[in-house]
């Protein structure tokens, strides 16, 4: 913060008693006070916290800081609040922000009212050799406004140490600890009552693994539960595409509890959860397709021959169109009768105790075992799908074992707990390359059909739309060509997922100890 | 990174006033400048609230480096910094004419500081032996302050003849008018006929302006204590100038 030194002042130190101090030793000058506006920001999901990151405006200019230092590693000049990365000018500052947080916006974390008052620290010539800058952070986030904190910064004047030496001295003297301090950023959020990292849509919960099986499950369920709940007012405000995708995966999430951890709740309960999952599902399709397209636009531009590039664009207008009405129709789904009937009734579930006496055949077993259990087999299915998957490549079992790498992912991160965190990460990293292969190749055959859907749905009425059609057909063939491309991938890909160090991995972690020793 | 050097081979025509007004303009423009005095008389640091005095003397001026790095003081001012003068600078000359490459060595000392400023005015006292050279070779322009008289412009004739034959370019140097007093009819046929007899001559004068010699008695740049003063818009209208055609910047 260009300080050389700096002092948190206790709670109610005025200006009064910083002139009184001063004046005792040092003769000074004030100058006019000066007051600013700081901003903070962050995403939703405290991309930029979680990395020890903090992101300030401050009058016309933005500032990414190092925490809990305040390092600035980066300023730039703004004319517009900010929001998505790529709307900002372009920038370094916006080439390290865009990766860290696209396609999340900044939302408007806290403001603070900066009022600073610059004592010049005078010599006998009347010359200034020492800058001590008293200065307010003032909340103005209720009626009356506060002062959270105040500091007091020390700033040198070049060649003269020994003044500020001892001002430093003096200061240290009068009791003041320079080394004590917090950033800007940890009092407004802490007196905001703002506690960061508070959401991700991550399970982390915490299991133990001689936990009953049903309590285990219900954890887990409650978890995904909160994210959805954290998420629908995001999606409603139409915030940024990330609300759905994660009330999205909490909701698959849940189905695949539902089926994949086998005859812990009554057959009955879970049927009927599982329908209501899948109708909430459905839902939310349409609006995700459409986000998935619209943030892909650039990328789908760039596929394009030269003359077609801007002849798709009346193809995007439409798909922007079509999502005002289809967010329309997801947020009146989100405050329908039947929708909150659907999930008052699972949380009621979900935060009832197990029964003492369960009638589900699995309930009471260790969820270890019932993890292990659970994993190792999706895993040998994988194994023995993708081996025959090599030997006969189809379209079809290509899209099945999709869905399987998909449930066995849902199961290791459920349970993940249980197991050396170390262990988990390299699993999941194998498993997310080959996830990723088969997931491309999903894409490219849905956006092929889709495109071809909505080239018929597209109204032709004059020249540019014709040219649209053309442009969205050699769009189809690019897509078509990459399609093969990933499909040549996935024979390495998976050769590489089923490698002999890996397999040993899952059998270490996952195959029970009968099969271990049979092994 | 530019060095502009207020010089002239003639005093009391206005170069420490120039000095520390545009510099105090170029650094509220928000550009990181340094100002060297390298007058004896150290007037410039007397504006600045500064003490005549480097660090290990004229030998820390020789080496360069970091004695010379650690007298650099701050100004009252933001991006404004201050090499001070010292009394041995009257030995300047001397001191150059004993070393090696003799009449680089303010290049060669000022190089190290020209990563660190966007921009070095240097004050130059009136002289036009090797102490001159050596700021010839330092500074990317000259400044010349000229009086609409008749010594004026004799003394930038010799100044501009000595370029010449030794071989310096004198494309690089620009005069402006100072201590002007327009309803001196001298002063204005003198002007006119000077205008026609040298090449780069600026077109915005510094008037005679009470205000300047004040600066002594406030110890600040005119800007900053008679903001509307002749004298301080004069010095705006200037640099506005100077960065145009002598610095070519949009």
């Amino acid at each position: 913060m260009n300080a050389n030194f700096q002092i948190q002042l206790p709670d109610g130190y005025t200006r009064e008693q910083i002139e009184a101090l001063l004046a005792a030793n040092f003769p000074f000058k004030v100058e006019e006070p000066v007051s600013e506006k700081w901003v903070f920001y962050d995403t939703f999901d405290w991309l930029l916290f979680n990395r020890s990151l903090s992101l300030h405006q401050s009058g016309q200019e933005l500032f990414l800081r190092t925490l809990p230092d305040g390092e600035v590693l980066f300023s730039l000049f703004i004319t517009a609040p900010p929001g998505f990365s790529w709307d900002l000018p372009d920038s370094a500052l916006k080439n390290h922000l865009g990766p860290i947080i696209e396609p999340r916006t900044l939302l408007n974390l806290i403001e603070l009212q900066m009022q600073s008052c610059t004592y010049r620290i005078l010599n006998t010539d009347g010359k200034t050799v020492a800058h001590i800058i008293f200065i307010e952070a003032i909340s103005t986030q209720n009626s009356s406004p506060i002062t959270i904190t105040s500091y007091l910064s020390l700033r040198a004047v070049r060649g003269y140490p020994k003044h500020v030496r001892q001002i430093s001295t003096y200061l240290e003297q009068a009791g003041f600890d320079f080394s004590d301090w917090e950033d800007f950023y940890f009092c407004a959020i802490e007196a905001a009552g703002i506690d960061p990292g508070s959401y991700s849509s991550k399970i982390n919960v915490q299991l133990e693994p001689g936990m009953r099986s049903d309590e285990a499950t219900k954890i887990i369920l409650r978890r995904l539960l909160e994210v959805m709940k954290a998420n629908e007012a995001g999606i409603q405000a139409d915030i940024d595409s990330e609300f759905l995708h994660d009330y999205r995966v909490a909701i698959r999430r849940t189905r695949s509890a539902l089926s994949q951890v086998r005859d812990v709740f009554p057959a009955d309960t879970n049927t009927r959860f599982k329908e209501d999952f899948a109708y909430l599902g459905k839902f939310t399709n349409k609006l995700r397709d459409l986000d998935v397209y619209l943030l892909s636009e650039d990328k789908y531009c760039d596929m394009l021959p030269d003359v077609l590039r801007d002849d798709i664009s009346p193809l995007f207008e439409y798909l922007r169109a079509q999502r005002e009405t289809v967010l329309k129709g997801v947020s009146d789904h989100l405050d329908s009768e039947r929708y909150i009937r659907i999930l008052s009734a699972w949380e009621e579930f979900v935060n009832e105790p197990v029964p003492e006496t369960p009638e589900a055949a699995n309930a009471t077993m260790p969820i270890i075992d019932l993890a292990q259990w659970r994993i190792y087999k999706r895993y040998r299915k994988i194994i023995k799908d993708g081996k025959f998957l090599l030997e006969h490549p189809q379209a079809d079992l290509m899209h099945a074992l999709r869905i399987e790498c998909k449930k066995l992912r849902y199961l290791i991160e459920f349970f993940a707990s249980l197991f050396p965190a170390n262990k988990i990460r390299q699993l999941i990293d194998e498993l997310k390359r080959l996830q990723d292969n088969l997931g491309d190749f999903n894409d490219l055959s849905v956006q092929q059909e889709y495109l071809l859907s909505i080239a018929e749905e597209l109204p032709i009425s004059n020249k540019e739309t014709r040219r649209a059609l053309i442009a969205t057909g050699s769009l189809v063939e690019s897509l078509a060509n990459r399609q093969v491309q990933v499909q040549e991938d996935f024979a390495e890909t998976f050769t590489k997922f089923s490698n002999p160090k890996n397999q040993e991995l899952y059998q270490q972690l996952y195959a029970s100890k009968e099969r271990k020793t049979a092994s | 990174m530019t060095t502009l050097a207020l010089y002239g081979n003639k005093g009391g025509v206005g170069k420490t006033a120039a000095a520390v007004n545009l510099a105090y303009l170029a650094a509220q423009s928000g550009r990181p400048t340094l100002i060297c005095d390298l007058d004896p008389q150290s007037s410039t640091t007397f504006y600045f609230r500064v003490k005549p005095k480097l660090k290990r003397k004229a030998r820390g001026f020789e080496r360069g480096g970091r004695p010379l790095f650690r007298s650099i003081k701050g100004t009252d001012y933001e991006n404004l910094d201050l090499l001070p003068s010292d009394v041995t600078h009257r030995n300047l000359g001397i001191t150059f004419n004993r070393l090696s490459r003799r009449k680089h060595r303010l290049d060669i000392i000022l190089d190290p500081l020209r990563d660190e400023y966007d921009l070095i005015i240097l004050d130059c006292p009136p002289t036009i032996n090797i102490l001159a050279e050596n700021i010839f070779n330092a500074a990317d322009y000259l400044l010349v302050p000229l009086m609409p008289t008749v010594l004026s412009s004799r003394a930038h004739s010799l100044l501009l003849d000595f370029l010449k034959r030794n071989k310096y370019a004198v494309d690089n140097v620009y005069g402006f008018f100072s201590i002007v007093n327009r309803h001196n009819k001298m002063h204005r046929e003198m002007g006119m006929a000077m205008f026609t007899q040298f090449n780069n001559i600026l077109l915005n004068p510094i008037p005679y302006d009470p205000h300047v010699e004040q600066m002594g008695i406030y110890r600040e740049p005119v800007p900053a204590f008679a903001l509307r003063s002749p004298a301080a818009k004069a010095y705006q209208s200037l640099w506005i100038e100077i960065q145009k055609i002598v610095l070519k910047e949009r």
